[in-house]
């Protein structure tokens, strides 16, 4: 449904992207793992255009051209049909709770008020801020802003939804409300990219793996498979040290 | 000493009215209207160097350059004395209009520029995830927020316009200022001359503080009063957060 072919991404001299494949179908839940500089949200930005790749192959349901050629019209066109939950959250700070939600259906798909204030007001039910509709961003903790970002990302009913590290910027006793709700996304099948360093959570919520390392997929496969019986030795490596420190 | 006392009192209460009507007539009005005029040409100037207008950006640049290299006054000169060489006369008050609003819009459009530079890049990247245009993110989304970190230094501008009108009095504009150097020459009484008149634009400033301070509290996203209530509890929560300091004021 979307995928890249060969993507290549450079900053300056920097080559972050080295000749990237990536795929992933509908229904499926994917995890991108990787130490930090692997190019894993690189990748994820590259997806939703917020990078410009340099080089490759760009599919998108019945899109598929070299990712230089898309247009300005063609991105907005795939962004309609996309969800994307960043790290830093990035709700509009000078609109409360609902507001965020709303925004995209209002403005961006013109739909009336009052049916997008209903469908808004499900969505964040569903990430569980359905007490805090009237806050500002301000006014909310780190995970609830990301609840409500995620909220956000659903209310356009996406066909998938990138999540970069939607739990890194978080202090880890809120990272679990966080992870619950993307659980809970999951199994209601909707399609997800998340780029995320929650080993535990990659296992139980991804069908798929990548792991990646200096800019290129080093394996991938089932979730089970790679974190349990992973094949190369970049993978193991990277294990070990994850693992050790969640340990500690 | 006791007549030397009468005379300056009679002096000063003689000449307020004079100074007080001249600020009506015309320091206020020239502030005012090189103000409004140099907001528009700053936010021109600012928002062609956001979009990255090609060519324009540049002019904007060179534009800052030349206005904020020179002396104000030396650009008052140039509109009134040195363009009549080219044939352009003006007026002392439209010359000064003109050039106090080219000046302010130098200044002012780095103040909005870097207020637009100061909202987070990352709602943009947001607002266009969720489907709008750069001028729904623009409108909707950054430049409320701009706004809200533009207002104290562009206030701050206004009330140094507010003096600085003062220099109209070297081009013959018969402003606050010429009047009290006129009855101070007349009376030989320049030091309470000038205190007077000093203390008539404190009072200027003084309003446009107090008016400062009511709109900046109107720009604050309202919120219910239960909302302000619970709020104390998230606070704790928000101190670490990265861009606490653009965020609405604080819960009394």
């Amino acid at each position: 449904m979307l995928g890249v072919k060969n993507l290549h991404k450079s900053f300056g001299s920097n080559e972050v992207l080295k000749g990237i494949d990536f795929n992933v179908e509908n229904g499926e839940v994917i995890a991108i793992i990787g130490s930090s500089g692997s190019g894993k949200t690189t990748l994820l930005r590259c997806m939703a255009f917020l990078e410009q790749a340099d080089d490759g192959i760009y599919t998108f349901d019945e899109l598929n051209k070299d990712i230089r050629t898309i247009t300005r019209k063609e991105i907005k066109e795939l962004r309609m049909k996309m969800g994307f939950v960043f790290q830093s959250f990035n709700l509009f700070r000078n609109k409360t709770a609902i507001q965020n939600v709303m925004e995209g259906l209002v403005v961006a798909r013109k739909m009336n008020s009052e049916e997008a204030r209903k469908i808004s007001l499900a969505m964040l039910e569903k990430v569980g801020m359905a007490d805090r509709i009237d806050y500002y961003p301000d006014q909310l903790s780190g995970g609830q802003q990301q609840r409500v970002a995620i909220a956000r990302a659903l209310a356009t009913n996406p066909e998938v939804i990138l999540f970069d590290e939607p739990t890194s910027a978080l202090d880890p006793e809120l990272t679990g409300e966080v992870l619950d709700v993307m659980v809970k996304l999951a199994k209601e099948g909707i399609t997800m990219v998340i780029v995320t360093h929650e080993m535990e959570f990659a296992r139980n919520v991804a069908d798929r793996i990548i792991f990646m390392e200096d800019g290129v997929v080093v394996e991938e496969g089932p979730a089970d498979e790679i974190l349990s019986n992973p094949k190369k030795e970049a993978t193991k490596r990277f294990l070990r040290r994850i693992l050790r420190n969640e340990e500690e | 000493m006791n007549d030397r006392f009468i005379r300056i009192v009679k002096i000063l209460v003689e000449s307020f009215p004079k100074l007080l009507v001249q600020c009506l007539k015309i320091t206020i009005p020239l502030t005012v209207l090189s103000f409004f005029f140099g907001l528009i040409l700053a936010l021109i100037l600012a928002l062609v160097q956001i979009a990255n207008i090609k060519g324009l950006k540049q002019f904007a640049r060179f534009y800052v350059w030349i206005f904020r290299g020179t002396p104000l006054m030396l650009q008052l000169f140039i509109i009134f004395y040195g363009l009549p060489s080219f044939g352009i006369y003006f007026k002392g008050f439209p010359a000064a209009v003109i050039a106090f609003s080219l000046n302010l819009a130098a200044y002012n459009s780095e103040i909005i520029r870097s207020a637009i530079q100061a909202v987070p890049i990352g709602q943009t990247e947001a607002g266009y995830m969720i489907g709008l245009n750069y001028f729904q993110v623009m409108v909707r989304i950054v430049l409320p927020q701009a706004a809200r970190i533009a207002f104290p230094p562009l206030f701050s501008s206004l009330i140094g316009m507010t003096k600085d009108t003062s220099l109209a009095s070297s081009i013959t504009v018969i402003e606050m200022m010429s009047v009290a150097k006129r009855i101070a020459a007349v009376y030989y009484e320049p030091f309470w001359m000038y205190m007077e008149t000093g203390f008539i634009y404190l009072m200027i400033c003084t309003i446009l503080t107090k008016l400062q301070a009511d709109f900046e509290k109107s720009l604050e996203w309202k919120q219910p009063d239960e909302v302000k209530v619970a709020m104390q509890t998230v606070e704790e929560d928000n101190r670490n957060h990265k861009f606490r300091w653009l965020g609405p004021g604080k819960v009394k």
